[in-house]
């Protein structure tokens, strides 16, 4: 009985499995880096609920918001500037969620 | 109906109340990051989950052509006998999977379903109907890689996630926005769920269809029926095993930072659909296990439990073994009695589910017997909770230092330059002072000389 194995299978899985996390995780972080560099860090409170952890209580995000304002305040990029960034925080997002569409679809047309 | 009609229809309810129990169990491997990290609702996010398990398991059916078209061997096998052979291999699946669920013990649907299959057929029919080559290549080895691969791509892309965010100046990060990523990760992990493991419950019916004539061998693919069926009862499934996470939910990720759940989630869905678009079938819960321990350890300061490691992997180890022996048992009884074998493995296995399921309803549920084996990784990479700093870091503090140091020096020099400029001036004060005594003490001299010397 001889065994035949498609160890390229196992690479192909590998490779196509690291560009897909990357280029989403990769596209996602520089959206929120850039969100940051425009001024709008992100402050997202959890969402309530019995039982779950609290990731942060409301006293934490409050704090968190309003050190996000002042920090912002104290940008020294222009408003030119941070309507740029914004606008390449917007277009990262979208790239990830491009990155996501095209693997799905990949795997459509391959089936 | 006909005794083998009979069992045909018995064991698609059969394989499709698996297709069940695998949504049930799975649920939490997709949904319990988000929950933890307080992402989502869990009603919501087991919506979610449910709606996504249907979709994907209409994207692609490579994984149930492996099974239907691969494992098993349909020319070496006597079609009046098969049913009753994939029936004892179903028993055997659902036995272990339910006694591991309610030992709290690591355990995967898929391999159960696998290794219950394959102790059937060995017993049942012999070594020459299942085929090694596909089991050793579409099954044992994506169980060791995949969860390898899994967890490389988590470290990386957790590191890639903290690098890109991490801010020196203490100002704020936005990493809270990656709460919001999570939603669509872990979507993403449902989907992928349900191209992988709907496809499961798929290939065993359309193997059954196979062997008992119904389907032609050379064409593997699942009928729309079976699709259909298979994608309402796995969505059913993550919809009513729900409930498990609302109860039982905060006490199993304490530690997953949403940074670190967004990362571990990619990674769980692009190792899925990557090898369910090759058709590997895979265990989606050893995959998720193997991303959250990889993201753990790309974060700072982080180390592994080794003894917890150790016991998910001997729980991983034992399922395929284990189950494979219930299916070969279950067999053992069809081989023996023919048709009131199958009675006796029902009878049986209905009475062993039954009685796990009242012994679990005596039991509080706890994190130990109900939550995901996922979260249980979570707890075998040991994160510090003031982490080491990183080498920019500590080049920012050297830079610090050697200021300081510079700043220090500076201000001795101007001490000592101080000091000697003050020295100096009272020097010349102290001169000053001593060249206008002497004056002083000539101008009287001269004074009292005055009148009488001239």
């Amino acid at each position: 009985m001889t065994l035949t194995i498609d160890w390229f299978a196992f690479v192909q899985v590998f490779v196509a499995s690291m560009i897909g996390a990357v280029l989403v995780v990769g596209f996602y972080s520089a959206g929120l880096r850039l969100l940051v560099r425009a001024g709008r860090a992100p402050v997202v409170s959890p969402a309530e609920f019995t039982d779950a952890i609290t990731v942060i209580t409301e006293k934490d995000a409050a704090r968190a918001s309003k050190a996000a304002a002042k920090a912002a305040k104290k940008s020294p990029l222009s408003d030119g500037q941070k309507t740029f960034a914004l606008g390449a925080a917007y277009l990262s997002f979208g790239l990830a969620g491009l990155a996501v569409v095209g693997g799905l679809l990949l795997i459509l047309f391959n089936h | 109906m006909e005794a083998a009609s009979l069992i045909i229809v018995l064991v698609i309810v059969l394989a499709l109340f698996f297709d069940f129990t695998n949504g049930f169990h799975d649920t939490a491997n997709a949904m319990a990051t988000p929950i933890a990290t307080g992402a989502l609702k869990p009603k919501v996010a087991v919506l979610l989950a449910a709606g996504l398990n249907l979709v994907g398991a209409f994207l692609s059916t490579e994984v149930a052509k492996t099974i239907s078209g691969g494992i098993i061997r349909e020319d070496q096998i006597d079609s009046a006998i098969f049913p009753s052979i994939i029936f004892a291999g179903l028993i055997g699946a659902i036995t272990w999977n339910m006694l591991t669920w309610l030992l709290g013990l690591p355990s995967s649907s898929s391999h159960a379903l696998f290794g219950g299959l394959i102790g059937a057929t060995l017993v049942g029919v012999g070594v020459a109907a299942v085929d090694f080559s596909v089991v050793m290549s579409k099954v044992i080895l994506p169980a060791i890689i995949a969860p390898l691969t899994a967890g490389i791509i988590a470290y990386t892309a957790t590191k890639i996630a903290y690098a890109m965010t991490r801010r020196y100046d203490s100002r704020p990060d936005g990493r809270d926005g990656f709460r919001v990523g999570q939603i669509f990760t872990s979507s993403l992990v449902a989907l992928a769920h349900g191209t992988n493991d709907a496809q499961k419950t798929m290939g065993v019916i359309t193997l059954l269809l196979i062997t008992s004539g119904f389907q032609s061998a050379s064409d593997p693919d699942p009928q729309t029926w079976v699709v259909f069926a298979c994608a309402i009862t796995i969505a059913l499934g993550t919809y009513m095993g729900g409930w498990r996470i609302i109860r039982t939910l905060g006490k199993g990720l304490t530690d997953v930072k949403p940074a670190q759940g967004f990362s571990a989630e990619s990674s769980t869905a692009s190792t899925i659909l990557a090898s369910s678009a090759l058709g590997f079938a895979l265990s989606t819960t050893q995959v998720a296990s193997g991303s959250v321990i990889g993201s753990g350890l790309g974060r700072r300061g982080s180390t592994v439990r080794w003894r917890t490691v150790g016991r998910i992997m001997v729980g991983w180890l034992l399922t395929l073994p284990a189950s494979g022996a219930v299916g070969a048992a279950a067999a053992f009884m069809v081989v023996w009695f023919g048709n009131w074998g199958v009675l006796i493995d029902a009878i049986l296995a209905a009475l062993i589910i039954l009685g796990i399921f009242l012994r679990s309803r005596r039991d509080a549920v706890t994190a130990a017997n109900a939550m995901s084996e996922v979260a249980d990784s979570g707890r075998a990479v040991k994160v510090k909770r003031n982490p080491p700093p990183t080498r920019r870091q500590r080049a920012i503090d050297r830079e610090q230092a050697r200021l300081r140091a510079e700043r220090e020096a500076q201000g001795i020099a101007e001490r000592k330059a101080a000091e000697r400029k003050a020295a100096d001036e009272r020097a010349a004060i102290a001169a000053r002072t001593k060249q206008a005594a002497k004056d002083n003490a000539r101008a009287e001299a001269a004074k009292k000389k005055g009148p009488g010397s001239r």
